[in-house]
C-alpha cells in the first residue's frame, strides 16, 4: 500500500487558482456556448446538441481533422528520430557542449509569429532567398502560395527547424543522466553500438521521451500561428488546420456555438491521445 | 342589412377589449414561463450559464470531490488494483475513464445516429459500472 502525504496539495493551491482562471472558466463558458445559439449582445437561445452533430458530420470539420492527424503524425515521424539521432551526435563533455546546446535553444527562443513570417519571407517565390534559390537557380518548380504539396513541405519543414530542438534537448538530459559504468559494462560485454543504443540508452531515455513526444503531439495537434502565418491555411484550404479553421468558424463567421462544439471535440480528442498515450508508456512502471 | 351593420358595430368595441384582455395587449412582453432548465440562468453575467450546463458541471465536480474525500479518508491508496485492461488504476483514475468514455460514447452516437441520446446515456451508465467494477 502506498502511503501518500496528502499535504502536498497546499503547495500546488496557487497554481489550481491560476488554472482556474486561465483554463477551467474559459472551458466552462466554451461548453455554455456551444448548447446555445447567440448573435451577439450576450443574449443567448438553447439550442441543445445540435451544433455537436452537425460538427461531427460536416465534411469540412472531417477533412481539417484528417489534415491535422496527419500533420501531426508526419512531424512526430521526423522530428523525434531526428532528435534523438542529433542527440547522440552531440558532444558529453568538453568546450562544445555548451555552444551545441546554445544552437539547439535558438530557434526555439524565437516567437512563433515571428518563425512565421520568417519562412514566409524566406520561401517566397522570386522574393524569398529559398524561393529564389529552387525556382531561378535550380529550376524546381517550387511556389508554396500556389501549390498544395509545397505549402505542406514548407510547414513541416518549419516546424522541424523550430522544435527539433526540443527532442534534441530533452533526449540529451536522458542521455548525459546515464553513469559511465553502464558503457564500461557495455564494453567489456562486447556490445555492439546498436545494442548500446537499444538496451541502455533508449531505455535510459524513455521517461524524458515520452514527455517530448507528449508535449509535441499537443502542441502540434493546436498548432495555429506558424502555419496561419506562413501560408494562412492555403492555398485553398490545403494547409488549413483545425485550429485554423476554428478560428475561421469562431471569429470570422461569428458562428460561436459550432465553434464551441466544435473545440470541445478537438479537447476530447487532445486528452484521450494524451492520456493513452501517458498511460501506455508508464504502464510498466507502475505495475 | 342595415340592422346587421348596427349588430356588427355594437359588438366591435367588445371584442376589441377582449382580445385585449386575452392577449394581443400582452404581445411583445416576456410571459413568465417560471423555471426552465435551458433558459439563461443569469442573463446579464458574461458566462452564458444555463441550469442544465450549471447541473452537468455540479455533477463532475461533485463526483470528483466525492472521490477526493473517498481517497483521502476513507481508502487512501485509492482502491489500487490491476485490472482487465492491465492497467493499474485508483478510484480518480476510474472517474476519469468512465467520464472521458462518456463523452465518446455521445460523441459516436451524435456523429453516427443522431439526437435523442437515452440510449447513450444508459450506454454510458453500462460503462461507468463497468470501469469500476472491472478496469
Amino acid at each position: 500500500m502506498r502511503t501518500v502525504n496528502q499535504r502536498g496539495w497546499f503547495f500546488v493551491l496557487p497554481v489550481l487558482i491560476l488554472v482556474a482562471f486561465n483554463a477551467l472558466m474559459p472551458i466552462m463558458t466554451v461548453v455554455n456556448y456551444s448548447v446555445q445559439e447567440t448573435f451577439g449582445n450576450n443574449v443567448f437561445f438553447w439550442q441543445g446538441l445540435d451544433w455537436f452533430e452537425q460538427i461531427l458530420r460536416s465534411d469540412r470539420f472531417q477533412a481539417a481533422l484528417g489534415r491535422q492527424f496527419l500533420f501531426t503524425a508526419i512531424i512526430l515521424a521526423i522530428e523525434v528520430p531526428l532528435g534523438i539521432v542529433i542527440a547522440l551526435s552531440m558532444p558529453r563533455k568538453g568546450i562544445w557542449v555548451p555552444v551545441c546546446l546554445v544552437l539547439m535553444a535558438l530557434p526555439m527562443l524565437i516567437p512563433w509569429n515571428v518563425v512565421g513570417q520568417m519562412w514566409n519571407i524566406f520561401t517566397l517565390p522570386k522574393v524569398g532567398m529559398l524561393g529564389y534559390f529552387m525556382n531561378d537557380v535550380l529550376g524546381v518548380n517550387y511556389d508554396m502560395t500556389q501549390d498544395p504539396l509545397a505549402a505542406w513541405i514548407t510547414v513541416v519543414v518549419m516546424d522541424v527547424w523550430h522544435w527539433t530542438s526540443l527532442v534534441v534537448l530533452l533526449a540529451y538530459a536522458g542521455l548525459v543522466s546515464i553513469p559511465d559504468a553502464y558503457y564500461h559494462a557495455a564494453k567489456i560485454d562486447g556490445a555492439s553500438s546498436w545494442s548500446v543504443f537499444r538496451y541502455i540508452q533508449l531505455p535510459k531515455m524513455k521517461t524524458v521521451l515520452t514527455i517530448a513526444i507528449l508535449l509535441r503531439f499537443i502542441d502540434s495537434f493546436n498548432i495555429y500561428t506558424e502555419p496561419f502565418t506562413l501560408t494562412g491555411g492555403g492555398p485553398g484550404n490545403s494547409t488549413t488546420l483545425l485550429s485554423i479553421d476554428l478560428v475561421k468558424i469562431a471569429l470570422g463567421q461569428f458562428d460561436l456555438g459550432p465553434a464551441a462544439a466544435m473545440s470541445l471535440i478537438y479537447f476530447a480528442i487532445t486528452l484521450m491521445v494524451s492520456w493513452l498515450f501517458y498511460t501506455l508508456m508508464t504502464k510498466d512502471d507502475a505495475g | 342589412m342595415m340592422r346587421h351593420l348596427i349588430w356588427i358595430a355594437t359588438l366591435l368595441p367588445g371584442t376589441a377589449f377582449g382580445q385585449a384582455a386575452t392577449g394581443w395587449g400582452n404581445v411583445g412582453k416576456q410571459d413568465d414561463k417560471g423555471f426552465s432548465w435551458t433558459d439563461p440562468l443569469w442573463p446579464d453575467f458574461w458566462m452564458a450559464w444555463t441550469p442544465a450546463t450549471f447541473a452537468l458541471f455540479c455533477g463532475i465536480f461533485g463526483a470528483i470531490a466525492f472521490v477526493a474525500v473517498l481517497e483521502v479518508w476513507k481508502y487512501p491508496d485509492g482502491l489500487e488494483r490491476k485490472g482487465i485492461l492491465g492497467l493499474t488504476t485508483t478510484l480518480g483514475d476510474r472517474l476519469f475513464i468512465t467520464l472521458l468514455g462518456s463523452a465518446y460514447i455521445f460523441l459516436a452516437w451524435l456523429g453516427f445516429v443522431g439526437q435523442p441520446i437515452w440510449i447513450p446515456l444508459f450506454i454510458a451508465i453500462a460503462w461507468g459500472i463497468f470501469v469500476f467494477w472491472k478496469i
